[in-house]
């Protein structure tokens, strides 16, 4: 029976690592020449560099080839052939899909996908969905607002690959979602942390509803690293007595990792379809062994359109030491994706990443879900907000959380905040992706 | 699961079917309800050779 089957390709996900590189390597050279001959702006970048396709025959030689930077992506497209410019690789007539970045570092990046590209998203998707456990008897609710923003768009699709049935919870409003759910007895769905909490929480303080009684009992995490902190996703496990499971990806890239059924605690990197390389940040140096971080280096290996070929993602990752105990042998980063090398910023001269926080707020009984950071500056001096919710009926117990939050930050971040208490309800809810890091410094 | 030996033999189908389908996209070039619709086709078949034809011969 297809549905008792473990893995949704079972070569390729226990194929032994010797032979995934072997793989990897014969495939990068062919996206490369594919990006080569078909992209006048990669050729010109490996030109630059002296680099042409066949002087590609070991990981040491990937390494010389220049990296694409999202500033660079900016800085060619709005050009013909409109509105993508000399990244793409194919007629424009061959584009079937279009996609943006979300904007959140600057100007959003268009991205092009040809059908095929279109098929090999699902696919990427469908190797998540299906170590996740999703089946075909499952009715998988997208309470999504379908856009020009990627995100659960190749979910949709690859539930439908997979061969369960999808209900797009599109313009629906979040009480609207949960009676469809209700409703429809759905077994799985997919958002956003931040939007898991809100709708648990509407379900509970608007109507009444507890999520734990609805149907469903997988849910699939994306545009947040709140699924691989372990105080968020455990808050989130309790509110619909379901299973969390983490994935990342990204427009310019896929969905190149997913935590599988084990949960063991990292992300499986599809090493079939991505090749990830880990580069230190201060010395340049590549990273193969467990346990040092450093910054995400990826190529999609079959992306056609417009090619993702070492692409510096800026997220900060590191190996895992021990194999998954579910048989893959596609590696695990340990903890799913860390931060950012951009998001990582200095305070009071110490690095601070904004994940660490919420780490520690979630981790707090007595605290609502929301909370938000600014950094700004009193004189010359840095200077931490963190704004926090006191959960109803919990207002009493405000000093001994306030203490417990105070120890909490300082072991975990090293560093001392002014603490803002708000009445319950009262800091932004968001729909999708949270804006809850501020750093006004640069404003000043 | 699939075996070995039988990647070799799944892909000799998959590449017969890429064949008929490439044929049938030349053959369709004034009729675009079946050239749009092979292209299709052949994109699906690209999703088996990476599953399949690319392993194969690794």
């Amino acid at each position: 029976m297809i549905s008792e089957q473990k893995y949704w390709n079972p070569v390729l996900e226990t194929l032994p690592h010797e032979k995934i590189r072997k793989l990897q390597l014969e495939k990068f050279k062919r996206i490369f020449s594919w990006a080569h001959e078909r992209s006048k702006f990669h050729r010109g970048l490996y030109e630059k560099a002296g680099i042409k396709p066949g002087d590609i025959r070991s990981f040491d030689d990937i390494r010389r080839i220049p990296t694409v930077e999202k500033s660079m992506m900016r800085g060619i497209q709005r050009k013909d052939p409109f509105p993508y410019g000399d990244a793409l690789c194919v007629p424009l007539e061959e584009v079937s899909e279009f996609r943006q970045t979300s904007g959140t570092t600057g100007q959003p990046v268009y991205q092009a996908d040809t059908w095929q590209d279109w098929e090999w998203w699902a696919e990427s998707w469908a190797f998540i969905l299906w170590a996740q456990g999703y089946r075909p008897k499952d009715r998988v609710f997208l309470p999504f607002g379908y856009n020009v923003f990627v995100a659960f768009w190749a979910g949709h699709y690859a539930t439908e690959k997979i061969g369960a049935e999808i209900v797009p919870g599109g313009v629906l409003d979040t009480q609207a979602r949960i009676l469809k759910i209700q409703e429809l007895q759905c077994t799985a769905m997919m958002a956003t942390p931040t939007y898991v909490l809100g709708m648990a929480d509407t379900a509970k303080n608007k109507m009444g509803i507890d999520p734990r009684s609805l149907a469903i009992r997988k849910i699939t995490c994306a545009g947040e690293p709140g699924a691989s902190i372990p105080t968020t996703k455990k808050r989130m496990e309790e509110a619909w007595g379901a299973k969390v499971y983490d994935h990342a990806g990204a427009t310019e890239i896929g969905a190149w990792c997913f935590e599988c059924e084990a949960q063991s605690g990292g992300l499986h990197v599809n090493e079939a379809f991505f090749l990830v390389e880990i580069q230190d940040t201060e010395t340049g140096e590549y990273i193969e062994e467990p346990g040092r971080r450093g910054k995400m280096i990826i190529t999609a290996l079959d992306r056609q359109a417009q090619p993702c070929v070492r692409f510096d993602s800026k997220d900060i990752i590191e190996w895992s030491p021990e194999p998954c105990p579910c048989g893959r042998s596609f590696r695990l980063i340990k903890g799913g994706v860390l931060g950012r090398a951009d998001d990582i910023t200095k305070v009071k001269g110490v690095l601070l990443a904004p994940s660490a926080i919420e780490e520690v707020v979630r981790g707090l009984d007595g605290l609502a879900d929301e909370f938000e950071v600014i950094v700004d500056k009193e004189g010359d001096i840095d200077r931490i907000t963190l704004k926090i919710e006191i959960l109803k009926g919990r207002e009493g117990e405000r000093k001994k959380i306030e203490a417990q939050l105070k120890d909490q930050l300082r072991l975990k971040t090293n560093l001392g905040y002014n603490l803002e208490f708000h009445d319950y309800g009262t800091l932004p809810r968001y729909d999708v992706k949270a804006k809850r890091f501020k750093d006004l410094r640069g404003k000043h | 699961m699939a075996k070995k030996a039988d990647l070799k033999e799944i892909d000799i189908k998959i590449q017969s079917m890429k064949k008929t389908a490439e044929e049938l996209k030349q053959m369709g070039e004034d009729f675009p309800a079946l050239y749009r619709n092979i292209s299709r086709v052949l994109a699906s078949i690209k999703m088996l050779e990476l599953n399949i034809s690319d392993v194969a011969g690794i």
